[in-house]
């Protein structure tokens, strides 16, 4: 017996229990539906991480307060790096380009009778362009707001469109913290960046929000959220993140553990990849739980099957087939049951990939490999799973299988 | 009556026919201990090529054990077993697959067609066991059901045809691979006297072609239109070489 007869025959008979066989794959079909969605999900999630950073400017680094580690001890960063740091990065080290100095909080910003909380950030001219961000209407922060501690804002698009609709938000008086604001400028929107919309965002000079808002926070002087530095260009990298670390660490009088973290784009990118790569795994983990549960579908319903058929196979040996005949047969059954649900289930999970990619901003999609992965686990399922009720078929006696009428 | 006791002699001098069939000394025995059934006792027993036959005897007298035995599809406990030659108390699983696959034809009561094929398709199933190509097993099938009267039924399904016509289609898939040796156990016992005479006339010319036919059957009309009538009871063959005449007097005296 060749191995297209014994395709033939199977095929012959799962189509002739259509409902039943359709029935029996449900638990694979969902199982590689959602293995592939997940992936698709995890996968979508690293490009856009990727798009972002890209997004962010070239050849840009961040310093941060604390090590990574002392950040998961304390919920709160620590309070080590100020104002003072972006300055002396700015003159004293030559690697780098641009310096821009952020702090951060989320307010309360109003305008009239409009009141939302949104991020307002404190931070210099250089901003705009170490952060690749434009403006649209107006103009940005400059030197003279920074000496002058002005009381100017510009505003993220959607925080504009929040709270003045279309009306002209420039030359307007915003309030926040009850302190008033002049708006001079609207950005262009950017998009969001891991999750946090850039777009909902008010800019300040650094020195507006430091003294007339928020005040000396640290005893070294005035605590900033981050410093996002340019280097000269790409080569120049490891040599400023080199020079910036020397030069805190001087200033910090630090002989043992740094009290802040110098991070390229890239070393960033790598760390977000890291999280959502796991989150993938473990997505994808989960998914593939419920696919070795398809397959202990696929095992009971052929068990079912094998009883059911207790004549059919007694018949077939009294015909001359072999228990290795037999064994195939079930085999055969089993996997291309079990194919054809990967092959449903990644089509309907790639359908839900497509859904999401139009519908959200992840731009889903599954590498072809785990495509063939995916179908190549779920018959190789079908076939660990079709062991069992084939052997009991395969040893069916013959003369207690005919009589069981 | 004296000449019925001459028969009890299971053992006639042969007639220097091959024998398709020769079990020495059989016996078959189900359950241990307590709830032993000795289903054959020593039963011995020769069929020549050609010959046709019937195996009569009361419900549970061992019919259909011997039968299983004779179709290889049951070893017995003790005792040899000659098919066309063959010793096959030695073989293998395998091997005995392969020996009912090419040597015995199976007719059963039920029909056992698998309803999901049709005709032709059920009628070329032994031929797959058998590894012969698609094209020679379809000319083969449509051969053999138009044999049996059913060349205009090839691609119903079971479902759609009559008992009688099921039957023959069991009965085309049993010759069709041209076996030395039909068995049939109660062919006729799920049918009506007229279809039962259909399928008897086959039997009659399948026979008469040269194939060797047993057959377990209950009823004397039927058993009435074979040769030989081997009589059992209580897992011994009694009379192994009766007429149908000599057999109408045991069936009186049995009842
Ligand atoms: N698998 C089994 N296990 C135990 N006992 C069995 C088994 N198969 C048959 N027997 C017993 O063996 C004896 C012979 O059974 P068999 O089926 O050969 O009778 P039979 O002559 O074919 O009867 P019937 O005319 O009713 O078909 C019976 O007593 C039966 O109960
Ligand atoms: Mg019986």
């Amino acid at each position: 017996m060749d191995i297209l007869d014994s395709l033939k025959m199977a095929g012959t008979t799962l189509a002739a229990n259509r409902l039943r066989s359709a029935l029996t794959i449900l638990g694979i079909v969902i199982g590689n539906a959602s293995v592939i969605g997940m992936v698709g999900v995890g996968q979508g999630a690293q490009r856009l991480a990727a798009e972002q950073f890209e997004s962010l400017g070239p050849n840009l680094l961040f310093v941060s307060p604390g090590q990574p580690g002392q950040r998961r001890a304390t919920l709160t960063a620590p309070k080590t790096l100020v104002l003072e740091d972006a300055k002396a990065i700015a003159t004293q080290v030559p690697a780098i380009k641009e310096v821009s100095p952020q702090i951060q909080n989320q307010q309360q910003v109003t305008y009239g009778s409009k009141n939302i909380s949104t991020l307002v950030i404190g931070t210099n001219p250089e901003f705009l362009t170490v952060r690749s961000f434009d403006v649209e209407r107006g103009r940005f922060i400059n030197e003279q707001d920074l000496k002058r501690n002005n009381r100017i804002a510009i505003l993220g698009p959607e925080v504009a469109n929040k709270l003045f609709g279309i009306r002209e938000p420039i030359g307007q008086q915003i309030r926040i913290k009850n302190i008033s604001f002049e708006v001079v400028g609207v950005t262009k929107p950017k998009g969001s960046f891991l999750g946090s919309n850039q777009d909902d965002a008010v800019f300040v000079p650094i020195t507006t929000l430091a003294n007339r808002i928020i005040g000396r926070t640290s005893v070294y002087g005035l605590q900033v959220t981050f410093i996002s530095v340019t280097a000269q260009n790409p080569a120049s990298m490891s040599a400023a993140q080199f020079q910036i670390r020397n030069l805190l660490r001087l200033r910090h009088k630090i002989t043992g553990e740094d009290d802040f973290t110098v991070r390229t784009q890239e070393e960033i990118l790598t760390i977000v990849n890291t999280i959502t790569g796991a989150l993938t795994i473990m997505l994808g983990a989960i998914a593939a739980i419920s696919l070795v549960v398809g397959g202990i579908g696929v095992m009971n319903i052929m068990l079912v099957s094998v009883t059911e058929r207790t004549q059919e196979i007694g018949l077939r040996k009294a015909l001359g087939a072999t228990q290795q005949d037999i064994l195939i047969q079930f085999l055969i059954e089993a996997v291309i049951l079990a194919t054809a649900g990967g092959l449903v289930g990644t089509a309907i999970g790639m359908g839900g990939i497509s859904l999401v990619s139009s519908f959200t901003p992840l731009k889903a999609s599954v590498a072809p490999m785990s495509i063939f992965l995916a179908i190549g686990v779920s018959s190789g399922i079908g076939l660990f799973f079709g062991v069992v009720p084939a052997q009991r078929a395969a040893r069916l006696d013959p003369i207690v299988a005919l009589r069981s009428a | 009556m004296q000449k019925l006791e001459d028969k009890k002699i299971s053992e006639v001098a042969a007639t220097g026919k091959p024998a398709i069939v020769r079990l020495e000394h059989i016996s078959k025995v189900y359950g241990i201990g307590e709830t032993e059934v000795i289903a054959l006792n020593d039963v011995s027993l020769v069929i020549e090529a050609g010959e046709y036959c019937s195996i009569m005897g009361a419900s549970g007298s061992g019919k259909s054990t011997a039968m299983n035995a004779i179709g290889c599809l049951d070893r017995p406990t003790s005792g040899r077993y000659y098919l066309d030659g063959v010793d096959v108390s030695q073989l293998d699983d395998a091997q005995l697959a392969h020996i009912r696959n090419r040597k015995i034809g199976f007719v059963f009561q039920q029909f056992h067609l698998l309803p999901q094929l049709s005709a032709l398709e059920n009628v070329m199933l032994p031929m797959v066991y058998a590894g012969i190509s698609s094209s020679e097993r379809r000319d083969r099938a449509v051969a053999a059901l138009t044999k049996v009267g059913l060349e205009k039924r090839l691609n119903n399904r079971p479902n759609q045809l009559s008992g009688g016509q099921q039957q023959r289609v069991a009965i085309a898939r049993a010759i069709v691979n041209q076996p030395v040796l039909l068995l049939a156990d109660e062919p006729t016992g799920a049918l009506d006297s007229r279809t039962t005479h259909e399928v008897m006339n086959i039997f009659g010319e399948l026979n008469r072609s040269g194939i060797t036919i047993v057959m377990v059957t209950h009823e004397p009309e039927v058993a009435k239109t074979t040769r030989r009538i081997v009589w059992f009871r209580d897992g011994e063959v009694v009379y192994s070489h009766l007429t149908p005449e000599e057999m109408l007097h045991v069936a009186v005296a049995a009842t």
